[in-house]
């Protein structure tokens, strides 16, 4: 395939993301109410509890990595989930296009909606509880929601993969998994307070080092040696697998007929 | 159905596919057992047979969207499992139960689907645009496809699957649930492909009437066979369904009209004594000046072939 091809086919993912994103209240209640919700409730109760600022952000820097990385995931879900809905996957596999261009034109709408989230929440922050996202410089901030992309990206391929492999079943992944990455990750608490078999899952991922890394500039001890490094080269490893997956359920779907299946 | 390789659009041998499902208690169907079909390029080629009996796996299978278990199929000269990227350019398919993204209008289906296949800027402007015109689509291009009537939504399904301008069209049940004009006016536009375009079509359908106006051959599949494929007129002779000759007499038809040379039945329905004979050409002279010399009136006589329908009734018994 050229590269011409290569670009064309991702961006007709990308217009249709962005037309059916336009399109949709669930998108709006997706991309604003519940992340909006979550920053100003965690805010709330971190004053409610009388953390100190440096707290505070702490708390708030994994509330926001959430949003970012929930949002950014689902639109890498909706590469085959929005087809499944309406029956209509089979004709996208009918195209001779391969599932990079379903997960990185998904993924790219999703970056951009990521970021669009990331800016409203961090005036938010700092609007409400004085939480400035940029303390720490443009250079940190770009690297954390490099982080929050990646993870996204592996764990929305992931859950494209299962839903290949189970079908419409595998729909409660899209939004569960996020969740179960995050806990682990150390969304409101350092990975060290876990205990010792979830802290060795922790270390597995990505997440886990670029939330150390962004957290080391607001004055927290960072917990690994090189945690950047660490993510970036974990994120490789598991994008890696996942596209592997996502790959290999498609080929299972072709020869159990669930291509088919979901298009019916 | 037999031509040399090079002119053949699809060279199917001994396709098999089995479905296995659950988990626990697993089950399997037998799709196909073993399909050998050969398409010339150019041809309009009709798989008709009941519910079930495979039509749809062997089509998926020869568009990619299935891998067979058994047998190898070639399609436009590639490999369907091998050469499935380079053959997907190629082809294209519609289905008689389309669906598409609820909030995506016309204009944008079409346009997605054709940037998929690598068409961009004026071309792809172009190709939407005469698309959309030719399938009556123009009052409907920014309206959006959950809003869309069945047989609108079939023309937009129709349009999408033309949009890489195929070599080769599967169209699985094209006019299903469509109103007759509808039907009528797709069947005109499928008949108008192949004669314009010279696409190779392959179709199934329940409807015997348009498998005999479209295709040049049907096949019939029962049970993930072919029992039988050919021309229209051949698979009617081959299955010895005859033709019908109808007699309106007075007084009433003789009893020896039945056991008459070249009689296959004969039945009384409604004043019409209907006798099918192996070939009416060759009897009815006969029959009309026996039935004369008896002194038996012929009011009436038609002459009708048999149709696909009683071939298909044949073949699924």
């Amino acid at each position: 395939m050229s590269w011409r091809a290569d670009a064309l086919a991702v961006w007709a993912v990308v217009v249709r993301n962005a037309l059916m994103a336009s399109r949709n209240v669930f998108f709006f209640f997706e991309l604003l109410f519940w992340p909006i919700v979550g920053v100003l409730s965690i805010g709330l109760m971190t004053r409610f509890l009388g953390l100190t600022p440096a707290q505070t952000s702490f708390v708030l820097i994994g509330t926001i990595a959430l949003s970012v990385v929930n949002v950014c995931q689902l639109e890498v879900a909706y590469a085959v989930l929005m087809d499944v809905w309406a029956k209509s996957i089979k004709h996208q596999f009918l195209a001779p296009i391969g599932i990079r261009h379903l997960t990185i034109g998904s993924w790219l709408v999703g970056m951009v909606r990521g970021v669009a989230l990331f800016t409203l929440l961090a005036v938010l922050a700092w609007w409400a509880f004085g939480f400035r996202v940029f303390a720490a410089g443009g250079g940190p901030v770009a690297v954390f929601l490099i982080g929050c992309f990646l993870n996204a990206w592996i764990v929305g391929v992931f859950v494209c993969a299962l839903i290949t492999l189970f079908g419409n079943r595998a729909e409660a992944f899209a939004w569960a998994s996020v969740n179960l990455v995050l806990v682990l990750a150390g969304i409101y608490y350092p990975v060290s307070v876990l205990p010792p078999p979830a802290a060795a899952i922790a270390r597995a991922i990505p997440l886990t080092y670029f939330l150390d890394a962004y957290r080391a500039h607001f004055g927290f001890t960072s917990e690994f040696a090189a945690p950047i490094a660490t993510g970036l080269g974990l994120s490789v490893v598991y994008a890696a697998l996942a596209h592997l997956a996502f790959y290999s359920c498609v080929q299972r779907a072709r020869r159990t007929g669930l291509l088919l299946k979901m298009s019916e | 159905m037999s031509s040399p390789a090079a002119s053949l659009a699809i060279d199917a041998r001994e396709v098999a596919k089995t479905f296995r499902s659950g988990w626990f208690r697993p089950r399997t169907t037998e799709a196909l057992r073993g399909v050998t079909l050969e398409v010339p390029r150019g041809a309009i080629v009709g798989l008709l047979g009941p519910n079930g009996a495979g039509k749809t796996t062997f089509l998926s299978i020869l568009a990619t969207l299935l891998i067979p278990d058994r047998g190898s199929a070639r399609v436009l000269g590639l490999d369907v499992v091998r050469d499935s990227l380079a053959l997907r350019r190629r082809l294209n398919m519609a289905s008689g139960r389309p669906s598409f993204l609820w909030s995506l209008r016309v204009a944008e289906i079409v346009a997605f689907y054709g940037r998929l296949y690598g068409l961009s800027g004026s071309v792809l402007r172009a190709r939407v645009d005469r698309l959309i015109e030719e399938y009556e689509l123009t009052p409907y291009r920014r309206v959006p496809y959950s809003e869309l009537s069945t047989g609108l939504k079939q023309r937009v399904a129709l349009a999408k699957s033309l949009v890489n301008d195929p070599e080769l069209l599967f169209l699985d049940e094209p006019t299903l649930g469509l109103d007759p004009d509808v039907s009528v006016r797709v069947r005109a536009h499928i008949a108008a492909l192949r004669r314009e375009r010279g696409m190779t079509i392959v179709l199934t359908t329940h409807y015997m009437r348009e498998a005999e106006e479209l295709c040049d051959d049907v096949a019939f599949i029962k049970a993930g066979r072919i029992l039988d494929a050919g021309t229209p007129d051949e698979l009617k002779r081959r299955i010895g369904l005859g033709d019908v000759i109808a007699l309106r007499l007075e007084p009433t038809a003789p009893a020896w009209l039945a056991t008459a040379a070249g009689v296959l039945r004969c039945t009384t329905n409604d004043g019409w004594t209907e006798c099918t004979v192996d070939e009416a050409e060759k009897r009815l002279p006969d029959l009309l000046g026996r039935l004369q010399a008896e002194g038996v009136t012929v009011r009436n006589v038609r002459v009708r072939e048999p149709e696909l329908e009683e071939v298909f009734v044949e073949l699924a018994r």
